[in-house]
């Protein structure tokens, strides 16, 4: 065993509460709050157990995204009116209103693929996974699985230790990442 | 060269022998539907003799006719509710053009007509033999799944254009004329070029008892009429 | 003290077993319900190829009345499929508790209800073999669809929400691929492993995932709204009497809405009772569904008499033949409409007893839904048949290729939602949990009352 290669320590909980106390422990240990983590069937609210500070970005891409479309939209509307102009109605050539009705729509078009596409890629589905991930098919028996990625060596030890401490099970160390 | 090609039909001379409507679905190759299609509301032809009746007190009841083809409006509500332009404009002649190869049949442009002078070819209509030799050769046989209306029969149009630029020389007022104005027994549906002053339809348009078909809805259309003048012996 | 959450109580696994029995194997009776539907559709199918191939003199659309029932039921389906997006998202963003058995099964309704009604515009076409006119791609022709025309704000609007819907769909169904995805075997577990893209449930991808949700019906919401105004516009463009009316967006809308909660409460029913869901599909769901339905047959009624009356009031001569038919030869279509959509919902919708009765809230939802579609019929054909020209009057009726088109469209809509069921897991099972987890039991004086939590922790990690 290297020391210094990241480990994750992964431990199942009955409820909330032995899970928090773990985190707790975990917590004065001391680890990093981002080095500790929760595999739920339910959404945690967030402090619960662990709490993540990471910020969330990716809506405001989305926007820009939305951008891109409406102006996909505006092009190809205005744009092929110029191209290819044909007098209907007495109509001018640039309408407007059919303007705005496509480019609204190119731009929600865009705006949901780029959220499929950008929270895929924040939470990390799909395309967009990396490494091998530490999971425990015994969340959706209701157990709560609190990990954390440790140092090999002494971080893990003292880090299983606390988990059994307030009252894991089947608490262990594996390869992987959070 | 441009041209404003305007029909002018005169109510006053207009029996409703429907002549025109004849002459019409010869030029045209419109297709004879039937009688229980025709019940249907599937009538085919380009232009319809439209008759309505009044009866006022002491007076014996009146027929008025209305010979009713595309208007052709200069703000044609038909063309821009067509999803694949398959009628436009034409800015040359003023006319407004009937595509049939770009048609994909989604009836919009019947719909919003409000002079309802648009047709759609329900089937594929077979003609036995050998009405089939009665086809007009200078225009198409429409297959199923189009919408068609009369064109001004821009096919004279085009030929009169033709011969004149070949003999280099300007159309003269009256040569080239639709079916329906070419036939008209009692002359009533009279056809020409806006854009020359000497025309019989311009000096007819300058008539005060022009009027257009449902003038308030702005669509400004090419096919005028003149008004039946009443009075004893009319 | 610790408070015990309701989740608790259950056995998880249970729980799943219980929720997701649509999901288990298929029986003889499944498939020899599915192959019956399979039949209709393929006849229904039949027909249309008949139909492409003959012309469309087979229906009885004639001039002036040249859309009929095939729009109708473009118009009907799309309305259907708002369903979703209203359960769905608005309740998911204002965070209705009783959402969480709903959101599935309405979801699955919008998605599937506009791949049967998207057909429609493609099926009506006179030469529908040539229906990539509409799509701009560089031609020899020199020449681009024409935007100004309310067809191709469909076509953009639909293709959008189509695709919205099935992402917007997808999306909220992966925490549940991924419990299915760990309790199934097989090539059940390929699908499901694949679909749920490697969701595990740590806290950071929860947080995220919520996120993506509600941007997701954030975006979905203006679509829908967009969408059925786009499909308003088809009419209120026209220049036909009774069409060009500024109200037809909202009131569409507002119609649109009205028949899919109808439709909602229909189909969540048949689920109820077909995959044995008494106990997550409460008559408080119901009677909470029954209340949104009731709002909407007020505001239904009230678009409705906003547009008549002002047509009914100025009394245009070309509007006034429309509205004489109503009492004329349209009086048994337009006396259907009014009794179905207001005169006998309103009343019935009123009384609590009635919401909370599963038969009577199908019953009504049923009545709901036919008198929609009756609406439908009452926008097209009396104005194209009473319009400008009098002398043109024509009346419309369906044919037998225009009936089987209406019951093929419900077979196929059955069809592709019993399937989904089938393959997919039918009640938002993780939200059921959410929801379970939240709700809490809390003594005020006497009274036993269960509390749901909300909202998000303060930095001491206790729950406001």
């Amino acid at each position: 065993m290297r020391t210094g290669e990241p480990r994750v320590v992964i431990g199942l909980f009955d409820g909330v509460e032995k899970a928090a106390q773990a985190a707790h422990a975990l917590r004065s240990l001391p680890l990093p709050e981002e080095n500790v983590t929760t595999i739920s069937s339910v959404p945690l609210p967030d402090g619960a157990v662990t709490r993540d500070r990471r910020p969330i970005r990716f809506p405001w891409i989305v926007v820009v995204f939305w951008l891109a479309g409406a102006l996909g939209g505006l092009a190809l509307t205005l744009v092929t009116y110029q191209v290819y102009p044909m007098i209907t109605a007495g109509k001018p050539i640039n309408t407007v209103p059919p303007a705005i009705i496509v480019s609204f729509e190119g731009g929600m078009f865009a705006a949901l693929i780029a959220t499929l596409v950008l929270g895929f890629r924040s939470i990390g589905l799909g395309p967009f996974r990396s490494g091998r991930k530490v999971f425990d098919r015994r969340i959706h028996e209701g157990k709560i699985a609190l990990c954390a990625r440790v140092d090999t060596g002494e971080q893990e030890r003292l880090a299983i230790e606390a988990m059994n401490a307030s009252g894991g099970d089947a608490v262990r160390a594996e390869e992987g990442e959070l | 060269m441009k041209r404003r090609w305007a029909m002018v039909i005169d109510m006053d001379l207009c029996t409703g022998c429907g002549a025109c409507v004849a002459a019409c679905v010869a030029e045209n190759n419109t297709p004879t539907v039937g009688e229980s299609e025709a019940g249907k509301g599937r009538l085919m032809q380009w232009i319809r003799v439209v008759r309505y009746f009044r009866k006022e007190e002491h007076d014996e009841t009146r027929a008025i006719y209305v010979a009713t083809p595309c208007m052709h409006c200069e703000k044609a509500p038909c063309e821009i509710v067509c999803p694949v332009y398959a009628t436009y404009h034409d800015e040359d002649d003023h006319v407004n053009a009937m595509v049939y190869n770009r048609c994909i049949g989604t009836r919009y442009c019947g719909n919003n007509c409000p002079y309802s002078v648009r047709v759609f070819n329900w089937w594929d209509y077979k003609r036995e033999k050998p009405l089939d030799e009665q086809l007009n050769p200078d225009l198409t046989v429409r297959s199923r799944g189009v919408m068609e209306k009369c064109s001004y029969c821009i096919q004279r149009i085009r030929r009169g254009k033709e011969t004149a630029l070949k003999e280099d020389r300007p159309i003269r007022d009256g040569e080239v004329l639709p079916a329906c104005a070419q036939t008209c027994p009692p002359g009533a549906i009279r056809f020409g070029d806006l854009d020359d002053p000497e025309s019989a339809v311009s000096r007819m348009m300058k008539d005060p008892r022009r009027f257009r078909l449902m003038e308030h809805l702005g669509t400004e259309p090419s096919t005028v009429y003149l008004k039946k003048m009443r009075g004893p012996g009319r | 003290m610790k408070i015990e959450n309701h989740l608790s109580r259950l056995d998880e696994s249970k729980l799943y077993d219980e929720l997701s029995r649509s999901n288990l194997p298929a029986t003889k009776r499944w498939y020899a319900g599915t192959g019956a539907l399979l039949l209709v559709v393929l006849a229904s199918v039949a027909v249309f190829v008949y139909m492409m191939f003959t012309g469309l003199g087979v229906t009885g659309l004639n001039r002036p009345v040249m859309w009929g029932v095939m729009i109708i039921l473009f118009v009907f389906w799309v309305g259907l499929s708002h369903s979703g997006t209203l359960i769905s998202a608005i309740l998911r963003i204002t965070r209705a508790t009783w959402r969480a058995p709903v959101l599935r099964g309405a979801e699955a309704m919008t998605a599937l209800a506009l791949m049967v009604g998207g057909l429609y515009p493609l099926m009506h076409l006179g030469r529908n073999w040539r229906f990539y006119y509409i799509l701009p791609y560089p031609s020899e022709r020199q020449l681009w669809p024409n935007f100004r025309s309310p067809l191709l704000w469909d076509a953009v609007a639909i293709t959008t929400y189509l695709t919205g819907s099935l992402l917007f769909l997808y999306f909220g169904m992966i925490p549940d691929l991924a419990i299915a995805r760990d309790r199934a075997t097989g090539w059940r577990k390929k699908l499901y492993t694949f679909l749920a893209a490697g969701f595990r449930g740590t806290h950071e991808e929860w947080r995220r995932y919520h996120v993506a949700s509600t941007l997701f019906a954030v975006i979905i919401i203006p679509v829908a709204v967009s969408v059925h105004s786009i499909v308003s516009w088809d009419f209120a463009m026209a220049m036909v009497p009774m069409w060009h009316s500024t109200i037809f967006a909202p009131y569409f809308v507002a119609g649109a809405i009205y028949s899919g909660i109808a439709g909602v409460i229909a189909v969540m029913v048949i689920l109820r009772k077909a995959f044995r869901l008494e106990k997550v599909l409460t008559p408080d769901h119901f009677d909470n569904l029954g209340k949104l339905l009731l709002t909407f047959t007020l505001v239904w009624g009230y678009f409705y008499f906003s547009d008549y009356l002002t047509a009914w009031y100025s009394r245009f001569p070309e509007d006034w033949e429309v509205i004489r038919s109503y009492s004329g030869h349209y009086l048994p279509l337009f006396s259907l409409l009014v009794a179905c959509n207001f005169l006998i919902p309103f009343p019935l919708l009123c009384l609590k007893r009635v919401r909370q009765s599963i038969p009577a809230m199908f019953a009504v939802s049923l009545v709901v839904n036919v008198g929609m579609f009756t609406e439908r019929v009452q926008i097209v054909v009396p104005s194209l048949a009473r319009r400008n020209d009098p002398s043109i009057w024509a009346t419309y009726f369906p044919t037998w290729v225009e009936i089987s088109f209406i019951i093929g469209s419900i077979a196929m809509f059955a069809l592709i939602y019993v399937i989904f069921s089938k393959l997919f897991p039918v009640v938002a099972i993780s939200d059921v949990k959410e929801q379970l987890f939240h709700t809490t039991d809390r003594t005020i004086g006497g009274a036993n009352l269960s509390t749901v939590v909300s909202g998000e922790g303060k930095e001491e990690g206790r729950e406001t």
